[in-house]
């Protein structure tokens, strides 16, 4: 039964024409999957050694001459993981997934031009981070200052994030001439809004690298303001963590219930969500920056009301796709309260990563709360709480059910089967368990005051037990964490890379199989009203572009008053 | 385009009760984030002292005293039972490294930096308050409790930046004159 009016469309290959579309599509779309994971192999190999790092254990004397600090690795770390991967593999995706839902083509040149910008970008940042030039860590806070070559692949690595944006227009645009007076199909439509909110708070970072950081480090400008610079960066860097969020939410609504053997409890819901993300993550950036002088305190207490309505549209995946889980455990005849939940195809390493990674998002999202309140936030602000949340967050959510994408992606796209299941599984436990073991203690550390971002494996022993020597325990859990993750990424990229060489060649996984809506439109036409309303997408930009500039001009408004600069400083 | 579909009886059920609980779970959820939402502004006016507040914008605006005091990492007494105590972070030390204040006392904080960002965490309290060149952040703690707190630069400023590491000696009450 086809619940869903647009799913039925035929994903039909089998004139020659359409087929050879697809298979550049195809082949560009494992370009964007292979590039992001490579990235996220060099970032995150680095990862154990930082944890180490709080562990007390300095691995960093024998990294000579490849990493000559800790601060090095950690920007090598921050950038490729948290832009470089996730900006990848999302570009991928959100132009691929749409397209094959819509079935219309994609045209190409846009969007192999999206990947060409982002690796001259890529290519540009690994050069100033791998000599050292740029030691400057992935929030580069001016008046730390690196070379030119940072500054500016980072603009063509952002630039090239957002022409997704355009692609996805026409392809929409294209799709609604075919398709008179009918809504986006789910998957479209939640792509879509991803990349408009993404388009939008791009701007912030945009304007701090064209107007500030470019000219700077380029000799034609002096000084900076680095209020202003900071500002900038979290107008763009807030919303970021929903750009990271979004793309795995695209995939645990329009993937997982089916693939999970059910269907989706609700497609307004998930239109609402996004909607809500949407609406709620741009304007309250600042929120990063209880701790700087300089600020209102009105303007404070604003922002962390509207952070407080931001834990909303997360809730309510909570709920739905927990229904949605339930209803595909009942059907596979899973009795009583939990019954549903073993229920689940766990053999699956596509479900079983995004269902741990679920998991861990509960608590990730609640750790989020603490640091979202101003006054609580006094207390773990900069402390190993904050990557102790984030790892719960970007670093499962997002990597483990980008890890399910790579399962299914990597026969899908290259026709090569996996090569074992039980390497993909023991991938996916493995990091759920190293994860939680590495979160649990950096929260837990940063509790005691621990700082992030500090080579505390460098100090002399008795001046790193003076000041942490009470958190040595949750330390001791970091540094384990760190190696169980280690063995994460053995079993992963062992996978990965020698499926892609290796795997037996497979016809199956061609399709792609969305999920079906449960009950969508059996009676209530409810559903499609809102669902109709919500697609009045350019009101909606227009709105939240409106609001973010009035949230924002008050805050600018006082640094912009005075000429508070600094010049350049190099000291890493 | 709405298309008439036939449930099946487990789909039909499962549906209807999905529809009863998402709304009482909406609800919930909305009800609990407006608790927590008051319960932080409740927070922020009751307790106003530990938070950030600015002093001055930027170069031109702190007064030559201020400066001064600065200079001198002074202690200023500011009442019966308040103090002012100037801190500047440069790279990688504060200056002063150690400074003294007496247990019970209400301690005015104000802050700077002379080149990059720092971050003055005071370990074990939540004093948190971003270093910034040419502008003045202030927070006011109470320390209730005698003994070594450790000031953390929490922001990263460059090589040496996890030994950027300062003292501050909570003086006993009984020891005071
Ligand atoms: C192998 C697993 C990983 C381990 C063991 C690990 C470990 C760490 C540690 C210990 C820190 C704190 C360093 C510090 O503050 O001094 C850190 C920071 C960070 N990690 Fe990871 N990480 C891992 C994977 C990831 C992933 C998958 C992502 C994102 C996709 C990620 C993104 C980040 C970011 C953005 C930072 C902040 C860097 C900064 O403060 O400048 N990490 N990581
Ligand atoms: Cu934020
Ligand atoms: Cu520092």
């Amino acid at each position: 039964m086809s619940a869903v009016g647009f799913a039925d469309l035929s994903h039909d290959e089998a004139s020659a024409s359409v087929g050879s579309t697809w298979a550049a599509a195809r082949r560009l779309m494992l370009a964007f999957l292979v590039t992001g994971f490579s990235a996220l192999m060099i970032g995150a190999s680095i990862g154990p050694l930082q944890a180490l790092n709080y562990a007390g254990i300095d691995l960093y004397p024998f990294l000579e001459p490849a990493l000559k600090t800790y601060y090095q690795g950690l920007t090598i770390h921050g950038v490729l993981n948290a832009y470089v991967f996730t900006f990848f593999v999302t570009a991928g995706l959100l132009v691929y997934l749409p397209a094959r839902e819509m079935d219309v083509p994609i045209p190409l040149g846009l969007w192999g031009a999206c990947y060409g910008t982002m690796a001259v970008g890529t290519l540009m940042l690994l050069v100033a981070m791998f000599d050292n030039s740029a030691t400057v860590l992935w929030t580069f806070y001016p008046p730390l200052k690196g070379s030119a070559f940072f500054y500016v692949g980072m603009t063509l690595l952002a630039f090239g994030s957002v022409l997704p944006l355009p692609v996805l227009l026409v392809m929409r645009r294209r799709w609604r001439t075919l398709h008179p007076g009918m809504i986006t199909p789910l998957v479209t439509y939640m792509s879509v809004i991803t990349m408009l909110m993404w388009g939008v708070c791009s701007l912030g970072v945009g304007l701090e690298l064209l107007v500030q950081l470019v000219p700077w480090s380029l000799g034609w400008i002096d000084a900076v303001n680095p209020m202003i610079a900071r500002t900038l960066f979290w107008l763009t860097g807030h919303p970021i963590v929903y750009f990271w969020l979004m793309p795995a939410y695209v995939s645990w609504y329009g993937l997982l219930p089916r693939q999970a053997g059910g269907k989706l409890a609700s497609d307004t819901m998930a239109r609402i969500t996004f909607v809500m993300l949407f609406v709620f993550s741009l304007p309250v950036g600042s929120h990063h920056q209880f701790a700087d002088p300089g600020f209102s305190p009105i303007w404070r207490g604003i922002l962390t009301a509207l952070t407080m309505s931001v834990a909303l549209p997360s809730l309510i995946t909570a709920f739905t796709i927990g229904l949605s889980l339930e209803y595909a455990g009942r059907r596979r005849g899973g009795r009583g309260i939990f019954g549903w939940f073993t229920a689940l195809p766990w053999g699956n390493p596509a479900v079983a990563a995004q269902v741990l990674a679920a998991i861990t998002f509960i608590v990730g999202g609640s750790t989020g709360l603490v640091n979202g309140s101003w006054q609580l936030d006094s207390i773990v602000h900069n402390t190993t709480y904050l990557p102790g949340h984030f790892h719960l967050t970007v670093g499962s959510v997002t990597a483990l059910t980008f890890m399910s994408l790579a399962f299914w992606m990597v026969p899908h796209l290259s026709g090569k089967a996996l090569v074992s299941r039980r390497l993909a599984l023991a991938s996916v436990w493995l990091w759920f368990v190293g994860i939680s073991l590495f979160a649990v203690g950096m929260l837990w550390s940063g509790l005691h005051g621990v700082p992030r971002r500090a080579w505390v494996s460098s100090l002399p022993a008795p001046v790193y037990d003076a000041l942490y020597g009470n958190a040595q325990l949750p330390l001791a859990v970091v540094g384990l964490g760190g190696a169980v993750l280690w063995l994460a990424l053995l079993c992963f990229y062992s996978l990965f890379f020698a499926s892609l060489v290796f795997g037996a060649k497979t016809e199956e996984g061609r399709e792609i199989g969305f999920a079906e809506v449960l009950g969508a439109y059996a009676g209530s036409a409810a559903p499609n009203r809102v669902a109709g309303a919500l697609d009045h997408i350019w009101i909606m930009t227009w709105l939240v572009a409106l609001a973010t500039v009035a949230a924002y001009v008050p805050i600018l408004w006082p640094f912009l008053q005075h000429a508070n600069l600094s010049t350049g400083w190099r000291v890493w | 385009m709405s298309r008439e579909t036939v449930l099946d009886p487990f789909d039909e059920a499962f549906h209807r009760t999905a529809d009863r609980h998402e709304r009482v779970w909406v609800l919930l959820c909305v009800l609990m984030l407006t608790l927590l939402m008051i319960g932080t502004m409740f927070f922020v006016v009751h307790d106003y002292g530990v938070v950030t507040r600015s002093e001055a914008y930027n170069n031109e605006q702190i007064p030559a005293e201020t400066r001064r005091a600065f200079q001198e990492g002074a202690v200023v007494r500011t009442g019966p039972n308040a103090y002012s105590v100037y801190i500047t972070g440069r790279l990688w030390n504060w200056a002063p490294g150690t400074i003294h204040v007496r247990q019970g006392a209400a301690i005015t904080f104000h802050v700077t930096s002379a080149d990059v960002l720092h971050g003055f965490e005071v370990q074990g309290t939540p004093v948190n308050l971003t270093a910034v060149p040419g502008m003045v952040g202030t927070v006011t703690h109470t320390f209730q409790r005698a003994g070594v707190f450790f000031i953390i630069c929490n922001e990263f400023c460059g090589l040496e930046h996890q030994a950027m590491v300062g003292r501050i000696v909570v003086d006993p009450q009984e020891a005071q004159s």
